[in-house]
C-alpha cells in the first residue's frame, strides 16, 4: 500500500511541501525582479528581467504543469506550439517595429513642418 | 477484434501514444493560446513606443517632454502585488491536483476554493487599476498603448474570471452526489493545466509591460 502510494506520489510530481517552496522561491524571484527594474543596472537590466522571467516560466510548466514528470509527446506539443508563438511575435515586432518608427518619424515632421 | 480503450489509474483514458487525450488537447489549447498572446505582446510593444514619441499621454513611464517630467500612469508596488496573489494562487492549484490525485477530497476542494479566491482578488486589482487609469484618462479609445495595454491586460483577465468559473464548476460538482468520480484527479489537473497557463502568461506580461520600461 505505501509502495503504491509512492508510485502515485512520484508520478504527480512531488509533495505538498516542495510545491510551497517552489512557490515561495517564485515569490522570491518577483521581489528580486521588483528590485532590479528600480536599481540602476544599465544594459543588464532588461536580459536579466527577461532571464528570470523565464526562468520562472520554466518552472511552473515543469513543476506545477508537470511537464517534468509526464509524457513527452506534452511537452512536444507544447513546445512546438510556444515556439511558433514566439517567432509570431518576433515576426511581429521585426515586421511593424520598423513601420512604427517611420510613421513616427513621419508625423515629427508633420509637425515640425507645420 | 475491437480493443477497448485503455485505462489509466484513476479513470483516465490513454490513446494508443501513451497519453490522454483530453490532456493532449488542453496542452495544444494552452499552445494556440500562446500564439494569441504573443501577436497581443507584439502589438503593445509596437505602438507603446509610438505613443511615447508622438507625446500624446498618459504614458506606461515617466517621460519628460519640454523640460517638463510627466509621470508615468503604472503603479507597479501595487501590480506586484497582485502578481505575488496570482503567483500564490498557483501554489494552491498545484494542492488542489494532488489532493485529487491523492484522493484527499477535503484537500481538493480547499485548494480549488482557495485558488478562486486568490483569482477573485486578482480580478479585484485589475478592476481597480483599470478605474485608476480611466480616472487619469487613459481608456481604450486615448491613444494606442491604451487600445493595446486595455485589450492585452483585458483578455488575461477575461481568462482568469473563465479560469475560476471553471474551478467553480469543478467544486460544485465535487460536493455533489456522483459528482467527479473515478476522473476526479484528470479533470482537476486539466483545470490545473488552464489555470497555470493563465499564470505564466501573466509572468511575461508582468515583466514586459510592467518592469521594462
Amino acid at each position: 500500500m505505501a509502495h503504491g502510494a509512492e508510485h502515485t506520489e512520484q508520478e504527480h510530481g512531488l509533495r505538498p511541501m516542495q510545491y510551497v517552496a517552489i512557490g515561495a522561491g517564485l515569490a522570491v524571484i518577483t521581489i528580486i525582479e521588483l528590485w532590479i527594474s528600480y536599481a540602476d543596472l544599465g544594459s543588464l537590466m532588461v536580459p536579466l528581467l527577461l532571464g528570470l522571467s523565464a526562468f520562472k516560466f520554466v518552472v511552473v510548466v515543469g513543476w506545477f504543469m508537470h511537464l517534468r514528470f509526464d509524457h513527452r509527446l506534452y511537452t512536444q506539443a507544447f513546445a512546438a506550439s510556444l515556439t511558433l508563438g514566439v517567432l509570431v511575435t518576433l515576426a511581429l515586432l521585426t515586421l511593424y517595429w520598423g513601420d512604427a518608427a517611420d510613421s513616427i518619424r513621419g508625423y515629427r515632421e508633420w509637425l515640425n513642418s507645420g | 477484434m475491437a480493443h477497448a480503450p485503455a485505462v489509466a489509474h484513476g479513470g483516465a483514458h490513454v490513446t494508443s501514444t501513451g497519453t490522454e487525450n483530453r490532456k493532449l488537447l488542453m496542452w495544444i489549447f494552452l499552445g494556440s493560446e500562446c500564439l494569441f498572446f504573443g501577436s497581443l505582446i507584439a502589438t503593445y510593444l509596437v505602438f507603446k513606443h509610438q505613443v511615447i514619441e508622438r507625446g500624446i499621454g498618459p504614458f506606461p513611464i515617466d517621460v519628460t517632454i519640454d523640460g517638463k517630467v510627466e509621470h508615468g500612469i503604472f503603479d507597479i508596488p501595487l501590480t506586484s502585488t497582485s502578481t505575488f496573489v496570482l503567483l500564490m494562487s498557483s501554489v494552491t492549484m498545484v494542492l488542489a491536483v494532488y489532493g485529487a490525485h491523492q484522493h484527499r477530497l477535503k484537500m481538493m476542494k480547499l485548494g480549488l476554493l482557495s485558488t478562486m479566491l486568490l483569482g477573485l482578488v486578482f480580478l479585484g486589482f485589475q478592476v481597480y487599476e483599470f478605474r485608476t487609469f480611466g480616472h487619469e484618462g487613459l481608456n481604450l479609445t486615448t491613444n494606442m498603448f491604451g487600445a493595446t495595454f486595455f485589450l492585452l491586460t483585458g483578455f488575461h483577465g477575461t481568462h482568469v474570471g473563465v479560469g475560476v468559473l471553471y474551478l467553480g464548476s469543478l467544486l460544485a460538482a465535487s460536493f455533489r452526489r456522483n459528482g467527479l468520480g473515478r476522473e476526479t484527479g484528470e479533470h482537476v489537473e486539466i483545470a490545473g493545466l488552464y489555470w497555470h497557463f493563465v499564470d505564466i502568461v501573466w509572468i511575461v506580461i508582468f515583466t514586459v509591460l510592467y518592469l521594462i520600461p
